[in-house]
């Protein structure tokens, strides 16, 4: 059994700042994190990257605590730390002004390959005292399939390229023999070359922001405001726990596939909930898996820490101080602490979204006010084959996320699945999809009694269905969850309806399995998507009589629904 | 004479100009529930101070430019027109689906807000176009009956027809536009290829539901105005203001009533342009600090930069606009002690109801006017030129018991906090919005007004390092006065879709081509020809896997080369300007092309008055305490008594009825011949 300090608390050097000084660093911190977001997406290459902005940008302190983050993917943020100790410990005294360093190794620190972390650190009299950090997504970075996410990857070599902590800069020079390294390595090297040196832009502006700072302020006022704005998070944390109910709760979610034969897999969690403080016990989870479900510390910290900001209101107290009222236990070479070779890519998407419903579950006795019933779950699949042009793509399909669990007081939102990363990645057009690839989208829309019942209802899903119009076949590689388990319901509430993804050839239909890779798809196939529902919250028999009319109006549920979910004659 | 007219949220403002170059100015109270009674006060108020009759004063306008909230009001207050949607069968749902985003991640507890077409009212009919323009399913004209008697039988007063791929074959939607002119309904009708004349279905199909959702009630304000103002004798046609800095005749600008969403705003960085050509500003940023909010641009060889995209909460709209960045931070901001123990300041704000406690109107939260008065950089005694008296006491109150007393501060240590914050604030909001374009602040003038600008300008300024700053004399009314230095202008796009290489010689010119004959046509419709019309052409521009485009400017002599090496030069050096990287061997792809067309207008000239004395001790009104971190005794003046050529040491106050202005300790102020007043500082002082 391990258990771990979050962050290690070094306050002896901490100058007490005015409080005027702490109240304008902090935004000017937040000012630099989304400067470097802001470089970001303007200037990287991949669909993924500008139109859904999976990636994320953080300053952290010279002990790699997360200071300030723009605001982007929950996922990312706890998890940073771990990928720059890991670099700081692989470098030790051998970083110099200008390195870049980059990783993504998930047994470095990292969470998966995909995700590939560049940062920078910003000197100050000799000494490192901040970093900037920029974790991006990538569409490809090799191993088995294209896009990556392999079910059938059984270590982690066969999901592609490892990176440990390497230098991309040295003294501000790139590297072009190890940016060439690793482009060979994708499947799309250009993409991977334009990401990566928007990444190397983004950083760069940040640090040079940074500096700027020290010029005004001085290293031992900005350390001051370090301390005092990690402090704030902290207190912020304290004071939202002490507002749940003090006691022992269990929360138990399932993922539904492990990838290697096992379904229904429990990731459980015992939450002791003290005056301000939580421990968050995860020793009760099952050994690792073969399969890409594994997920490491840095990813399981990240995903317990989404839970508990989810319950918080103040946007302000977001960084690494907020884990200090945070005890995480876990169990090494267990699902959620893995150790190395096992496979993890599946971790921030699909076991991520499982722990951060087990702590949610396990909050609801506590804290009922801030709990919300269960959101869709990912179910994604990537297209790769050649476009109009010749040219080879991977399409990753981004739409259609699935309905939001209803809450307390409210309805699920419409279209904002996936717990791990709720409304954060932009679909792309339908317009810009069909002039890039050989795709016709032949329709989009809500997918009544998709919402699980409740005296809140769960937010719709919607129905997506592509029509595949290439010359040549393609190949379609899936990875997902939630075609078994469904978005729970909470207090009587119903679970949101389960995904069914299926592909229509020559009028039969083909089921499309969470775990399907290299499907052939020709020419004429339509891939038919119905996604998942929200969980609905409190006994649907209580639902005002004026909502449920007014769902029927808007077709929201059916009339059948409304009788047989909602006990309504007509 | 040429007339302005600008709606605040308090007052509404008349701005004149005789045919001598004299300015007039009048003030009326807005009246929300008809804004049109408020803008006959004010123009019956301004006859009387001219001597004259309102019928005389209109009889002899000879350019009426009216700038109204009416259409960003009904957006934000939810209270614009029942609208339906016909679109494409199985898309019917875009608007609800909001590309998968929500704006505040975290908080997935708050209700979920109804996009402004509700389900019931969004048809899909049979057709489709596809992604090159050719048609997959022909248009079923008999769902379109049905579907127009249908939103008819539902009480619909605009129809959105959006139609996927339309910007690539506007058939479809144009067939429905007959249909409806065919038939006795008369509503009003927005295509999505013609609000939007790009790719992107959402970005279309939402601008043109804006457009539908303010365009009746902005129709009926409009021309119930223009009626009143032709009864009392206007002879010209009423201008519409528009986000572009542009103005359209009231016929054109109730038709893309979207584009008037921000024109308030826009005015102000007009005349921030105006001041940047007289003065000879390359860079200059404009900021306008009021009550609520702070508006920024950012100005370039006497030019607004635009953009393209603007968010109103979750409501997107695509449509070219002055690039104004509103922050939430403005007078009446409220200051507290988060929950973490750290100040921090608004986005909540008081408002003008009740507004700041030293109000005494019932606020009783510290707010950035609170912190400014115990400051002593506001005066409670001359406010508004006494017209409200504050309560120098309520402020002190608030500030103690909410900010000074959580951090043990003095109170005046906590107030001179809160204005730190602020303008830490406001100084990052301007540093986004300039790297934001490719530019450094230190290379701008920043250009004050508003009622709260001038407290903070010159802190703001020491903050970026900006050397100089510029505040105008007429910063009360400067949007109404931009609107007078408005040419009139109209937007033309056509979208391409095409990578570089692609591209046949002569293709972009015939694109422009087209573009520009359709500009012609209109400017000549309006009366403009010759010298009296100009045509900007720009084109979007990316790599080829990019989603943000850059902007080229083209010219004709471009157009004239055989090849298209002088686009990747300019895209070239645009990117890099902006992201200080760019990518060999990789092609650029061209989205769209445009055109602005502008009917020139007579030019807006003020009066400059020759320096005299640098002396400005007769123009001297005592001396007030303020506080700088220690208590100093400040000079004051009036602002109307300073002349051109008058210079002021710090620390000293300029107030003036709509404003105050702080010159800390080492700047100096000069009245330059517009009679703005310029803040610089000694070298060592930032």
């Amino acid at each position: 059994m391990s258990t771990k300090p979050q962050v290690k608390l070094i306050k002896e050097t901490a100058t007490r700042v005015h409080p005027m000084t702490l109240g304008v660093v902090r935004y000017k911190f937040l000012a630099v994190a989304e400067e470097v977001v802001e470089m970001m997406v303007r200037t990287c290459f991949s669909p993924l990257l500008n139109q859904s902005r999976d990636f994320s940008a953080v300053v952290l302190d010279a002990q790699a605590r997360v200071v300030a983050q723009a605001e982007r993917v929950p996922i990312h943020m706890g998890a940073m730390p771990f990928a720059i100790q890991a670099m700081q410990g692989a470098f030790a005294d051998d970083i110099k002004e200008g390195d870049i360093l980059m990783a993504n190794d998930p047994y470095w620190g990292g969470s998966h390959l995909p995700d590939v972390t560049l940062a920078t650190p910003v000197f100050r009299d000799g000494k490192i005292r901040l970093w900037v950090a920029n974790r991006a997504h990538q569409g490809d970075i090799g191993g088995l399939s294209a896009g990556g996410y392999s079910p059938n990857a059984r270590e982690i070599w066969h999901e592609g390229i490892r990176i440990p902590p390497v230098k991309l800069a040295e003294r501000g020079v790139i590297r072009e023999d190890l940016l060439r390294l690793i482009c060979t390595n994708t499947r799309k090297p250009n993409d991977l070359r334009g990401d990566i040196m928007a990444q190397v832009a983004s950083v760069t502006i940040g640090a040079q922001r940074l500096q700027q700072l020290f010029e005004r302020y001085g290293a031992e006022q900005i350390e001051g405001c370090v301390e005092g704005i990690l402090d704030a998070g902290e207190a912020s944390m304290r004071a939202q726990i002490s507002r749940a109910k003090p006691g022992t709760y269990t929360g138990v979610s399932y993922l539904e596939d492990d990838g290697a034969g096992h379904h229904n897999v429990p990731i459980t969690v015992k939450l002791t909930i003290e005056k301000d403080s939580v421990i968050v016990d995860f020793t009760d989870c099952p050994d690792q898996v073969s399969s890409f479900m594994n997920s490491p510390y840095a990813n399981t910290v990240a995903s317990t820490n989404v839970a508990f900001l989810y319950l918080s209101d103040n946007r302000q107290g977001q960084n690494d101080g907020c884990a200090r009222a945070i005890t995480i236990k876990t169990r090494k070479g267990s699902i959620v602490d893995c150790e190395s070779p096992v496979p993890v890519t599946g971790c921030t998407t699909f076991t991520g979204a499982v722990i951060i419903e087990a702590v949610l579950r396990a909050l609801e006795k506590a804290s009922p006010d801030g709990s919300m019933a269960g959101f869709a779950r990912r179910f994604r699949f990537v297209i790769a084959g050649m476009d109009r042009d010749d040219q080879t793509y991977i399409w990753h399909y981004f739409s259609n996320r699935g309905g939001a669990g209803g809450n307390l007081k409210e309805d699920g939102w419409t279209n904002l699945g996936c717990i791990h990363n709720p409304g954060g990645s932009l679909s792309p057009s339908i317009e810009r999809t069909e002039a890039g690839f050989p795709f016709l989208i032949e329709s989009y829309e809500l997918s009544p009694n998709s919402g699980g019942a409740g005296r809140r209802r769960g937010g719709l899903g919607g129905i997506y269905s592509l029509r595949y119009e290439g010359e040549n076949d393609a190949l379609l590689n899936a990875a997902g969850e939630g075609l078994i388990v469904p978005p729970y319901g909470v207090d009587g509430g119903d679970s949101g309806a389960v995904h069914n993804y299926r592909i229509i050839r020559d009028g039969k239909e083909l089921p499309l399995g969470t775990r399907d890779t290299n499907v052939r798809i020709a020419r004429g196939d339509v891939i038919v998507c119905e996604a998942a529902g929200g969980g609905g919250y409190g006994d649907p028999r209580e639902r005002e009589r004026a909502l449920i009319d007014l769902d029927l109006e808007y077709g929201y549920i059916t009339p059948d629904a409304a009788g047989s979910r909602y006990a309504i004659e007509r | 004479m040429r007339i302005s007219v600008d709606i605040g949220g308090t007052f509404t403002d008349v701005v004149a100009i005789d045919d001598k170059g004299d300015l007039h100015v009048r003030k009326a109270l807005s009246t929300p529930g008809d804004q049109s009674i408020g803008v006959i006060d004010g123009l019956t108020g301004l006859a009387e101070q001219l001597g004259t009759s309102l019928e005389q004063l209109l009889e002899s306008t000879t350019l009426f430019i009216h700038g109204t909230t009416v259409a960003t009001n009904l957006l934000i207050e939810r209270n614009g027109a029942r609208v339906g949607l016909i679109t494409t069968a199985g898309f019917r749902d875009l608007l609800e689906f909001r590309e998968g985003t929500k704006a505040d991640r975290y908080n997935l507890r708050e209700p979920f807000q109804q996009p402004l077409i509700p389900r019931p009212l969004r048809i899909g009919v049979a057709e489709r176009v596809r992604w090159d323009g050719s048609v997959e399913k022909p248009l079923d004209e008999n769902a379109v009956r049905a579907a127009l008697k249908n939103l008819q039988a539902q009480g619909v007063e605009a129809v959105v027809v959006g139609f996927l791929n339309a910007h690539r074959n506007p058939s479809h939607e144009l067939r429905v536009r007959e249909m409806i002119d065919a038939g006795d309904w008369k509503t009003y009708v927005s295509l999505g290829h013609e609000i939007l004349a790009q790719e992107g279905e959402y970005d279309r199909i939402s601008t043109a539901a804006v457009n539908s959702y303010v365009g009746p009630g902005l129709k009926r304000y409009l021309n119930n105005l223009a009626a009143r103002l032709s009864e009392a004798k206007l002879q010209v046609p009423v201008m519409a203001m528009q986000s572009t800095g542009g103005v359209l005749p009231v016929d054109q600008a109730v038709l893309h009533a979207v584009g008037s969403l921000t024109s308030g705003p826009a005015g102000g960085a007009m005349a921030g342009a105006y001041f940047a050509r007289h003065g000879t500003e390359t860079r200059m940023v404009t900021y306008d600090m009021g009550g609520t909010s702070t508006d920024i641009c950012l100005i370039e060889n006497g030019r607004p930069f635009e953009r393209q995209k603007t968010e109103f909460g979750d409501v997107k709209v695509v449509a070219p606009t002055l690039d104004v960045t509103a922050l939430g931070a403005g007078g009446g901001s409220i200051a507290k002690v988060d929950k973490g123990g750290i100040l921090d300041l608004g986005p909540e704000s008081a408002g003008s109801r009740p507004g700041p406690a030293c109000y005494g109107h019932g606020g009783d939260l510290p707010t950035l006017t609170d912190a400014n008065v115990v400051l002593g950089y506001i005066c409670a005694d001359t406010f508004l030129g006494g017209r409200m008296r504050l309560s120098h006491e309520r402020a002190v109150e608030v500030v103690k018991k909410h900010i000074a007393v959580p951090l043990s501060l003095s109170v005046e240590d906590a107030s001179f906090a809160i204005n730190a914050v602020a303008n830490a604030k406001i100084a990052e909001g301007i540093r986004a919005a300039t790297v934001r374009c490719g530019r450094d602040p230190r290379d701008c003038a920043l250009f004050s007004f508003g009622g709260a600008g001038g407290v903070h300008a010159d802190m703001v300024g020491r903050e970026l390092l900006i050397p100089r700053i510029i505040i105008p004399r007429e910063a009360s009314v400067l949007s109404a006065l931009g609107f007078l230095s408005s040419d009139v202008r109209r937007d033309f796009s056509a979208p391409v879709g095409k990578s570089v290489p692609v591209l046949k010689a002569g293709e972009l010119k015939s694109v422009f081509g087209l573009l520009e004959q359709q500009a012609r046509e209109f400017l000549e419709a309006e009366g403009f020809a010759g010298a009296r019309s100009r045509f900007v052409r720009v084109l979007d521009c990316r790599y080829h896997r990019q989603v943000f485009s850059v902007e080229v400017p083209v010219e004709s002599t471009d157009l004239q080369a055989t090849d298209y090496d002088w686009l990747m030069r300019k895209f070239e050096q645009s990117y890099q300007a902006l992201y200080q990287h760019s990518h060999k061997n990789v092609d650029g792809y061209i989205d769209t092309c445009r055109v602005a067309a502008f009917g020139v207008q007579p030019a807006l000239e003020l009066k400059m008055r020759k320096a005299g004395t640098a002396d400005a001790s007769r123009a001297q009104r005592g001396s007030r305490r303020v506080y700088l971190g220690a208590w100093t005794e400040a000079a004051v003046y009036w602002f109307d008594d300073l002349l051109p050529g008058m210079t002021i040491m710090g620390p000293a106050l300029v107030d003036s009825a709509s404003t105050s202005v702080l010159i800390m300790p080492g700047s100096s102020a000069t009245i330059d011949p517009l009679g703005s007043i310029q803040i610089t500082r000694g070298r060592d002082e930032h």
